[in-house]
């Protein structure tokens, strides 16, 4: 069986996924807050992680051209195919865009005109965080990569249909893969700073874009192994072995420590450099989303590297399944917490400052002096600071950053070791709350949407081409290979 | 040089797929290879002479729980325990940064650990000179020996007619 | 690993070579009487050799006085050879282990010169900031041991205390998988010698016979040892950033730091490579197991890595900007315009720039163009460093301790010195050692050999080694 068969069944049990997806929002949306924050940072959360497995499956599939990659020839169609989601990624983007460009959400605390006008870091941060550059980034980027999907798949068609005796087609997706691989990897590091990290607007981090990329392609190849599998119990890709699964899964082991690298690299020079501007995102996270934060960590890297240590799990479809899924989740679970604390401080500022237009905040005074640096004897004295730190109350503008720090790290100690209250910024501790601090069943049923829409969509590229690639140089290679 | 006190019957191949050839053919033909010397590694031999797959890594597992162990028990028990001083408005206790140490000590021990355990497994080290059949096995020649100690003269000609059969160039005897 | 081998594939050992022309070909330049450039050239490295050896006694004898190091630059080129030998010995465990895992069989060609290399490299690195030190027999003070000052251990949340274990560890599991790599590959030169050499590669050889349970175990060890060198080789640069990263210094705080070091450690170390194997394929005559395929491979793995790299850069730039931090915001501007821009755009120059002329397929497998820039991204990869150590502590947060640092003539003859301390080192590897792994090139001449595949071949591509792995399966 070449051609994969879209049933009407399939279709069915998708759709009804579809639909929960849409009454998980619904209901979502009725019981939300004012700003309706958990539905759109649900929406966010899922249109950015398919849209992003879809690019980076086209990123690997390029990547894979470049390296001389023959093993994984025999299923190429479907990363081909999951490019093509795409389309739709650029449609939900729109949707986000849209919606800061007209302001039918309010995701990120930049997009919010009054939390500009009084916090100075924001406006210096407009020239790249403003409405404009949002809509056409976001949009120009994913077109772009669209584009890129598009070609990609039109030459592996083209030569599908016509052969390719003199590798012409074959030294086409060199040349296009190769063009992509810069053009990828400048676009998806501003693509994730502006639409993620652009979340918790005050904080910056270099290696974050990096480390999501890594997210996103560790999702992949367990979402890889999962629709391999499916598609083999289907009686599809007979050619597809053992081999080939071992081989993911030997991907899926190393890039989950490669993962679990960057994530150790960039929470541990912000723990140990201490600097209060820095602390502050996994400060909030570690106490906050305490559940979060571990589960992302057990699942994706204790899970998976126990796991797929040994040789056989990789060989076995039952631990591939089971790890792929943990994964999967887990991912998905990075992304939960990079997003949900950023968008809801957002909207609990936006609902504290219109419910007692109370603006002055410890953060955005010291940004203010840091910036403007003009008034050489303001004193900053704030009535939020906790009583360990009224040694710092007085600070001099020379020591400004130094001893504005140490309030901030004397309040990080003191909350680390006390364990109880928490507060970052001079806010109180949100409550915990199911679809914040962990994931319910309406985001869950949200993600199961969104996964449906991505598989629906998947198949049905799928369905438009043989599963093989017939006339691929590298084909049997990839049939003969043995790991 | 160490001795095997053995006497020795090996034929010569010249390709790694004859003598693949030869060893399936010796299976068949219930002959006892007593080893099988080669050049390079040849892909597929191992499962043909049914060799079972080496234990290196496990033990290479062991040796590198020991050193974690080792590493961040030490490092914790002289921070907490023993000696406990704040670096730097770290904690007594600071875990981030005994991961770096912890990661190096773990595969500096597993390296060192399976390194010599491969050496004392295989009977190699400085120094040690093992008895060899023919001087082109490391150069071109793939070896099927067989252990002659003990076999009478019908059962040495199956085995020299076998080698001769297989496509052996040469066929010697030698004790080692 | 499958015996077909896609039509595409170029040849990775030309010359229609048999097993045994193979044996002769690498083995025979530690045969012969050493050639005359071979003699000019020790003699050079061994002169620089004596000149390191001199700055090192000076320094040792003078103090570190004799350094122009000053109040706010406390690091200068002794940290930056540091950085930049340490980064040139990552191409080697590279090569052996991460291209391994991405099936890359070109390596085998390069792998072994790489990992001596590497040794040497790491050897380089590792002394320079024990000669820092100034009182070199202090050094003792690095390890954690039970010491005279009583049970007081040695900082464990230091930096620099996790770069001794990151470096001993990479220069001991580099060297156990080098040497391990080495014994077969020493046994065949072993068995072809005879009077003193032959006791010596005995001697060298650990007792190799060649059998298959000792094959088998061979390839377990050096699959593992792949496995653990590939997350080492990460964390050992990992661990070189955070001396600068863990600090609050801006333009050094930045998370960043660790996959770009890495980046740019295998961007180097890749240059290193070419220029050696550049030199001892022409010199050894080994142009048919080095060839134009290795080179322009190499090539691309530099011109990917110098894009990641440039990337890198931006990054660091936008979001020095972005963060609207003033102090981050000053320390990039005087990256950039302050009084060592000179270096800044040599670095920019040397490893982002020029290494795009490797989109033209004609640069990439010129012998000239690869060397030429070979030589260009080691000077940028120093520069590099400098930018990172010298313009950052050249302007701290006091205007008043600002200042500018130029190295003393110690200074530049020990980064010389170091040269001929490497070179010296690789000669006598070059000498003594086969330079291309015998017993894994001869693993590939069936699917990469001219005689085997790609236009020229004599059989049909694999008949019968395809036959038999057929067997296996069903064997399995």
């Amino acid at each position: 069986m070449n051609q994969f068969v879209f049933e009407g069944k399939q279709k069915n049990v998708l759709f009804g996924l579809m639909a929960l997806g849409v009454v998980c929002m619904l209901l979502t949306w009725f019981q939300d807050d004012v700003y309706h924050t958990r539905f759109w940072t649900n929406f966010l959360h899922n249109s950015f992680f398919f849209t992003g497995i879809a690019f980076i499956s086209l990123f690997l599939y390029c990547g894979k051209v470049l390296m001389y990659s023959g093993w994984h020839t025999v299923f190429k169609r479907v990363w081909e195919a999951s490019a093509q989601f795409l389309s739709v990624g650029l449609i939900l983007l729109a949707v986000i865009v849209g919606g800061v460009y007209f302001g039918y959400h309010h995701l990120y605390h930049w997009a919010d005109a009054n939390s500009v006008a009084n916090d100075e870091l924001l406006q210096h941060k407009s020239k790249f965080l403003n409405k404009g550059w949002f809509l056409l980034a976001t949009l120009g980027f994913g077109g772009v990569w669209y584009f890129w999907a598009r070609k990609m798949r039109s030459i592996s068609l083209d030569q599908d249909k016509h052969g390719d005796s003199t590798y012409s087609y074959y030294k086409l997706a060199k040349k296009w893969g190769a063009i992509f691989l810069p053009i990828a990897g400048f676009s998806s590091a501003a693509f994730i700073w502006q639409l993620i990290m652009s979340l918790d607007a005050h904080w910056y981090s270099t290696l974050f874009a990096w480390y999501a990329t890594v997210s996103l392609l560790v999702s992949l190849l367990a979402f890889t192994i999962l629709l391999l599998v499916y598609l083999k119990s289907k009686g599809y890709y007979h050619q597809v072995t053992i081999e080939h699964l071992h081989d993911l899964g030997k991907y899926l082991f190393a890039f989950s420590i490669f993962w679990t690298y960057l994530w150790f690299s960039q929470f541990m020079l912000i723990w140990y450099g201490n600097v209060g501007e820095e602390t502050t995102y996994f400060k909030t996270r570690m106490e906050e989303y305490p559940i979060n934060f571990w589960a992302n960590f057990a699942m994706n890297f204790i899970l998976p590297f126990f796991i797929l240590l040994r040789n056989d799990t990789k060989r076995k479809y039952g631990s591939l399944v089971f790890i792929s899924i943990i994964v999967l989740l887990g991912h998905w679970l990075d992304f939960f917490q990079m997003i949900k604390p950023g968008a809801r401080h957002t909207a609990h500022e936006l609902i504290e400052a219109s419910a007692n237009h109370h603006s002055s905040n410890l953060e955005s005074d010291v940004k203010k002096v840091l910036i403007s640096n003009t008034e050489p004897t303001k004193t900053i004295v704030s009535e939020e600071v906790k009583p360990e730190e009224h040694k710092a109350e007085e600070v001099k503008v020379g020591e400004t950053h130094a001893t504005a720090n140490h309030a901030e790290n004397a309040h990080m100690e003191s909350a680390n070791h006390d364990g109880a209250e928490a507060g970052h910024e001079g806010h109180h501790t949100p409550e915990f709350k199911v679809g914040f601090n962990i994931p319910g069943l309406l985001d869950l049923g949200t993600f199961v949407g969104f996964g449906a829409m991505f598989v629906f969509f998947l198949f049905i590229q799928l369905s438009k081409a043989p599963l093989v690639p017939i006339n691929d140089p590298y084909l049997e290679e990839s049939l003969h290979h043995h790991v | 040089m160490r001795s095997l006190n053995k006497n020795i019957l090996f034929g010569l191949y010249n390709d790694e797929t004859e003598l693949l050839g030869a060893i399936s053919k010796a299976k068949k033909a219930h002959l006892d290879i007593f080893d099988v010397y080669t050049p390079f590694p040849v892909h597929g031999l191992d499962p043909l002479l049914g060799l079972e797959e080496s234990r290196l890594h496990q033990a290479g597992f062991v040796f590198g729980l020991t050193g974690t162990l080792t590493a961040f028990g030490f490092m914790s028990w002289a921070f907490v325990k023993d000696w406990p001083i704040i670096f730097g408005g770290k904690p007594h206790w600071p875990a981030p940064s005994f991961i770096p140490v912890t990661f190096e000590l773990t595969v500096l021990f597993a390296a060192i650990g399976m390194v010599v355990s491969f050496y004392t497994v295989c009977g190699m080290g400085p120094g040690i000179k093992n008895p060899t059949l023919d001087d082109r096995i490391t150069d071109d020649k793939f070896c099927i020996a067989f252990d002659t100690s003990g076999l009478n003269s019908n059962e040495l000609d199956e085995i020299n007619s076998f080698l001769a059969n297989t496509g052996a160039s040469e066929i010697h005897t030698k004790y080692i | 690993m499958g015996a077909y081998v896609s039509p595409v594939r170029e040849p990775l050992i030309i010359g229609n070579k048999t097993y045994h022309q193979i044996t002769e070909d690498i083995c025979s330049p530690t045969e012969k009487t050493p050639t005359k450039q071979f003699v000019i050239g020790f003699i050079l490295a061994a002169t620089f050799l004596a000149l390191y050896v001199f700055s090192v006694t000076w320094t040792v004898w003078v103090g570190i006085g004799s350094w122009n190091l000053n109040r706010t630059i406390g690091w200068g080129w002794d940290i930056t050879n540091f950085v930049w030998w340490v980064g040139i010995g990552h191409a080697g465990t590279l090569i052996s282990a991460i291209l391994l895992l991405f099936r890359q069989k070109w390596r085998t060609g390069v792998n072994r010169a790489a990992e001596a290399m590497t040794i040497f490299a790491v050897i380089c690195a590792g002394q320079f900031p024990i000669i820092h030190m100034g009182r070199v027999w202090m050094a003792i003070f690095i390890f954690p041991y039970p010491n005279t000052r009583g049970p007081l251990w040695t900082n464990f949340n230091s930096p620099l205390f996790w770069d001794v274990f990151a470096i001993s560890t990479y220069f001991t599991v580099s060297l156990l998988f080098w040497y391990t790599g080495l014994v077969p590959d020493f046994a065949t030169v072993r068995d072809r010698a005879s009077g003193w050499r032959r006791k010596l590669y005995s001697n060298l050889a650990f007792g190799w016979t060649g059998s298959a349970k000792h094959w088998q175990r061979w390839e377990s060890l050096s699959l593992v040892l792949a496995g653990l060198s590939t997350p080492l080789v990460l964390s050992v640069h990992t661990i070189v950033s955070f001396d600068f990263a863990t600090s609050v210094i801006p333009g050094w705080h930045t998370t960043i730091f660790p996959p770009y070091f890495v980046a740019g450690a295998i961007f180097s170390g890749f240059a290193m490579v070419q220029t050696l194997m550049l030199v001892c394929r022409k010199t050894m005559k080994l142009e048919d197991y080095i060839t134009l395929e290795h080179i322009e491979s190499m090539n691309k793995v530099i011109l990917l890595t110098g894009t990641i790299v440039g990337v890198a850069y931006l990054t660091e730039l936008f979001i020095a900007w972005y963060s609207g931090y003033l102090y981050e915001q000053f320390a990039f501007y005087n990256r950039v315009f302050g009084p060592y821009w000179w270096s800044y755009f040599g670095m920019m120059g040397c490893n982002v720039i020029s290494p795009q002329i490797f989109w033209v397929k004609k640069f990439r497998r010129s012998i000239f163009i690869t060397f030429f820039m070979s030589i260009f991204i080691n000077i940028g990869m120093w520069f590099e460093r400098f930018v990172i150590i010298a313009t950052t502590l050249a302007r701290d947060y006091l205007p008043s301790s600002w200042s500018y640092y130029s190295p003393t003539w110690v200074e530049i003859c020990l980064f010389l010195g170091s040269l001929g301390l490497f070179f010296t080192c690789f000669l006598i590897f070059a000498r003594f050692a086969p330079v291309v792994a015998i017993a894994e090139i001869k693993s590939i001449l069936k699917t990469a050999g001219d005689n085997y595949i790609g236009p020229n071949a004599v059989h049909a591509p694999h008949h019968d080694t395809h036959s038999v792995e057929e067997d296996n399966h069903s064997h399995h």
